[in-house]
Order: structure tokens, then sequence, then C-alpha cells
């Protein structure tokens, strides 16, 4: 009867408090997003479920949580906490990502720098609120809308923030229907939603070729601390467009960036054990990434409205939406809202210039804000 | 520390400004340079293609310099001159040839009116007959 007593005191029903209680509930929430919604189901549904293991109330000293060392959970964290997966992410990103948008209109990349002015802005929020210069940092860089990126730089700075500013990250980029419309709605006018963007020409094979060689060269060298990003990104594209390690670009770009998200998600929701995750600077956290989530958005847009003050083949400033890195949401958005004004108004190819600019515009900003901060 | 304090005391401003200005700058030249790489790669192109043009050219002119001391613009007026022209097409043709052919070749590579030539050279004795209606050469 004793070792009957012990046995219930070890079960997770004895163990389970409130805030496990809680993140279960967000773990279904994010789990019901991803498979019934289907909003980004390949990042909520690793998530969410995560979220439900790692609260699973459990005996501490067992060497089964997240955070305990030897835990096999441990093991494959580890992956996020050394920068490991969102660094394998990027090489498969790359190996899926079509520069001829970009290359045919090279003027649109300036629409990805200025959305990552959200980033510079929550800084500044998040160091008045009272964190720390290198947790503001973590908050901050998910304003570049990119959930790798957001795990890195918070990996190298806040390692207990990965959690909160992980999560954080991912839910905006599912909810980017949710928060990009009505602020692109609401910073255009309905004639300027009109624009219909000119024909783009049509790019070599050789510029595809030479763009990600000189594309790592100039990024890594302005900012080396993006390396662990931007060379697999570049290497990636370099391997797709080269054409003859075809072999290799298709596991990049299936089995690789597959394996890598299913960890990444899956470790992520993990860490979000409840005495963890459930803390004040969580819900900072979570209000700050919407703020900076929302002031990229809007910087691409009022920054492409400044541009048509000077271009005479003006854009479509909803473009400038589509200047953070959620790829390809982003850009989808500004097509649809694009679209619901004229249908046959097409600006997918070109919001995807944008976006690709916008990943590379955010790792620019998390090597800039790792190497301020190291 | 909150506030605008907490903002000054991490040197917060200098990171914001600093870092949107490298990042800007940053993504403009690598704009700049990707907008100028198709110019670069055509010219590139063109200046390798006048390379070759120049090349084949040259090798042409070469060759056209040969063709010219073979083939006479005009009838030479020195019989045992036009024979010098005249004897690598010889050489082409098995001996004894019938004059048709020697006349066929003659006029397919360009050589001014060479029916006249080639009665010249059969007057000279260059062009031997060699019975059944054929001749061989003799150099003079």
């Amino acid at each position: 009867m004793e070792l009957f007593i012990q046995f219930l005191t070890n079960t997770g029903y004895y163990l389970a408090d409130f805030r496990n209680v809680i993140m279960l509930f967000v773990g279904f929430i994010f789990i019901y997003l991803g498979t019934a919604k289907k909003y980004e189901p390949l990042l909520l549904v690793p998530i969410g479920f995560g979220m439900l293991v790692g609260n699973v109330p459990f005996f501490k000293g067992f060497g089964l949580g997240i955070y305990e060392s030897n835990s096999v959970l441990h093991y494959l964290y580890f992956g996020v906490t050394t920068g490991l997966y969102p660094s394998i992410v990027f090489l498969g990103l790359g190996a899926m990502t079509d520069f001829s948008s970009l290359l045919a209109r090279p003027k649109l990349m300036l629409l990805g720098a200025a959305a990552q002015m959200g980033i510079f802005f929550t800084l500044l929020s998040a160091l008045a609120l009272g964190f720390l210069p290198k947790e503001a940092a973590s908050i901050a860089i998910i304003g570049g809308a990119d959930g790798p990126t957001s795990i890195f730089l918070t990996a190298k700075l806040a390692p207990h923030l990965i959690g909160p500013v992980a999560i954080a990250a991912y839910s905006y980029m599912a909810l980017i229907p949710v928060i990009q419309p009505p602020i692109m709605r609401l910073l255009t006018t309905r004639k300027e939603r009109l624009i219909h963007m000119s024909e783009l020409r049509e790019v070599s094979k050789k510029e595809l070729v030479i763009f990600p060689v000189i594309g790592m060269i100039l990024c890594c060298f302005l900012a080396p601390a993006s390396i662990p990003l931007l060379g697999t990104f570049f290497f990636g594209n370099f391997m797709k467009e080269g054409g003859v390690t075809e072999r290799l670009v298709k596991t990049a770009r299936t089995s690789i960036i597959d394996i890598a998200t299913i960890f990444l998600g899956f470790t992520v929701g993990a860490s979000t054990q409840g005495d963890v995750f459930l803390t004040g600077k969580s819900v900072g956290i979570f209000c700050l990434g919407a703020i900076a989530f929302s002031i990229a958005t809007a910087s691409g847009v009022i920054f492409a409205k400044i541009m048509n003050l000077f271009l005479k083949d003006k854009i479509n400033p909803l473009l400038g939406a589509a200047g953070v890195s959620a790829v390809p949401g982003s850009a989808r958005e500004v097509h649809l809202v694009a679209q619901q004004e004229d249908p046959t108004n097409y600006l997918l190819m070109h919001a995807m210039a944008c976006n690709s600019s916008g990943v590379i515009g955010s790792a620019i900003c998390a090597g800039i804000l790792w190497s301020f901060l190291v | 520390m909150y506030g605008l304090e907490a903002i000054n005391a991490a040197n917060g401003w200098a990171m914001a400004y600093t870092g949107a200005i490298i990042v800007f700058s940053g993504l403009v030249v690598l704009s700049f340079v990707i907008s100028q790489l198709n110019k670069i790669l055509s010219f590139w192109e063109n200046l390798i293609s006048n390379f070759k043009k120049n090349h084949q050219s040259e090798q042409t002119d070469e060759l056209q310099g040969e063709d010219n001391s073979v083939v006479p613009h005009r009838i030479p007026s020195d019989i045992k001159e036009a024979a010098r022209s005249y004897s690598h097409l010889i050489e082409d043709l098995d001996q004894p040839f019938e004059l048709t052919r020697l006349y066929a070749i003659s006029q397919q590579k360009g050589f001014p009116h060479p029916h006249i030539t080639i009665s010249n050279f059969r007057q000279a004795n260059i062009l031997v007959p060699a019975g059944d209606g054929l001749f061989t050469w003799s150099q003079p």
C-alpha cells in the first residue's frame, strides 16, 4: 500500500499545478489552430504537441525534463541552445528560395531593410520597460518575424528566454493574417493598393548563380556574427542555383529542413514548462513581440510610400508589409489584400522579393545585435 | 531602472541608430551591387564575344591571306605564275585527270576565268594529253 501511495505521489495527476494546466490549454490551442484552422501547421503542430509533452508534471531529479541535464529532451534541446537547428533550417530555406524576383527589381530590397526598423524600436521599448540589454535584443528580434533567427539570437544572448521568445515569434508568424491586413489598410489609400507593378525582367542563370556568392560575402563581411545563418542560407541557395548538386539540394529542402523543424518546434514547445514559462517577463515579451511585429509591418509600408515620392515607376506600398521575413506568409497576405481590391493585381512575386530580402535583413540584424552585446 | 534612464544606461539610442544604419546601408549596397550585376555580366559577355569575334576574324584574315596567295584576283600575265597558283589544285587531283574536273575545282575555289587559264596551260604544254581525254600536269 505504501508503495502504491508512493507511486501515486509521483504521477503527473498528483504533481500537476495550475501553471501546467494553463500551458496544456495553450498547447491545445496551438494544435487546434495548426490542425483545424491550418495556421502554419508545420510550426504550430510540433510546438503545440511539444507544449503538451513539456507540461506533463514529473518528479524532479529523474532526468526527464528538458531543463534537467542528461534527459533525452535536454539533448534534443541542445540543437536549440547552440543555434544548430536555426542554422540547418536556414540551409533548407536557402535551398528553397528563388531570388529571381529580387534580382529583377533590386530596389525592393530596401523594403526588407525598412521593415527591420521594428527591431530597433522594440529594442528601445524593451530597455525602457526594464529588460536587460541582452534580453531586450532577444525580444527585439521578434520584429524580424523570423522564428529561427529569433531563437538563434536568444540562444546566444538570453538562453533563459528562448521559450517565450520562440513562442511569441512563431505565434505572430501564424497570426500574420490577423495582424498585418489592418495595418496595411490603415496606412494605405485604396488608390495606392490598386497600383499594379510592372512586369519583372527575365533573370539570367548566371545572375542567380553569382548572387549567393556576392550576397554571402557582402553580408557576412558586414556582420560576421550572422555567418551561422547567412552562410548556410546562401550555401543552400548556391547549391540550388548551381544545378550540379541536385541530390544535395533535394535533401536540404526536404529531409534536412523537415528534421530540423520537427525537433526545433517540438523542443521549443517542450521548453514552455509552466513553472519556467509563466512569468511576468513572458507576458512582457508577448506584448513587445506584438508591437515589434506591428511596427515592422508599418515601417515597411511607410518606407514604400516614401520611396514612391521619388520613383517614376511607383511601387505598391502594400509590398512594404512583406519586408518582414515571415516567408511566405506575409507575401501571401500582401497578395491577398491587393487581390481583394483588384483581382487582376498579382503582387505575389514582387512580395516574395521583399520577403527574401527581409530574411537577409533580419539575419544581419541578429548578427549586429549579437556583436553589440557580446 | 526604467524609461529613458534605462535606455541611456544601456547605450540604447546608439545601438538602435547604429544598428539601423548598418543594416540599411548593408542592404542598400547589396541592392546596388545586384542592380549592376546584369550590366556587369552583359559587359563581360560582350567583352568575351568581341574577343572571340576578333580572334575568329584574325584567323579568317590569315586564311584569306593564304587563299590570296593561291587564288589570284585576275589571270596572271606570266603563265609560270599562273601554273604556280594552280599547282595546289593539281595536288588534289589524281593524275591523269579530266579537264572538266580541274575546271570545276578552279571555279569552285574562285579562280578568275579558269577556262582561259586552262586553255593557256594546254597551249603551253603544261597540261599534257595522256590519251582517253585525260591530261597530266607538267610543272614548268
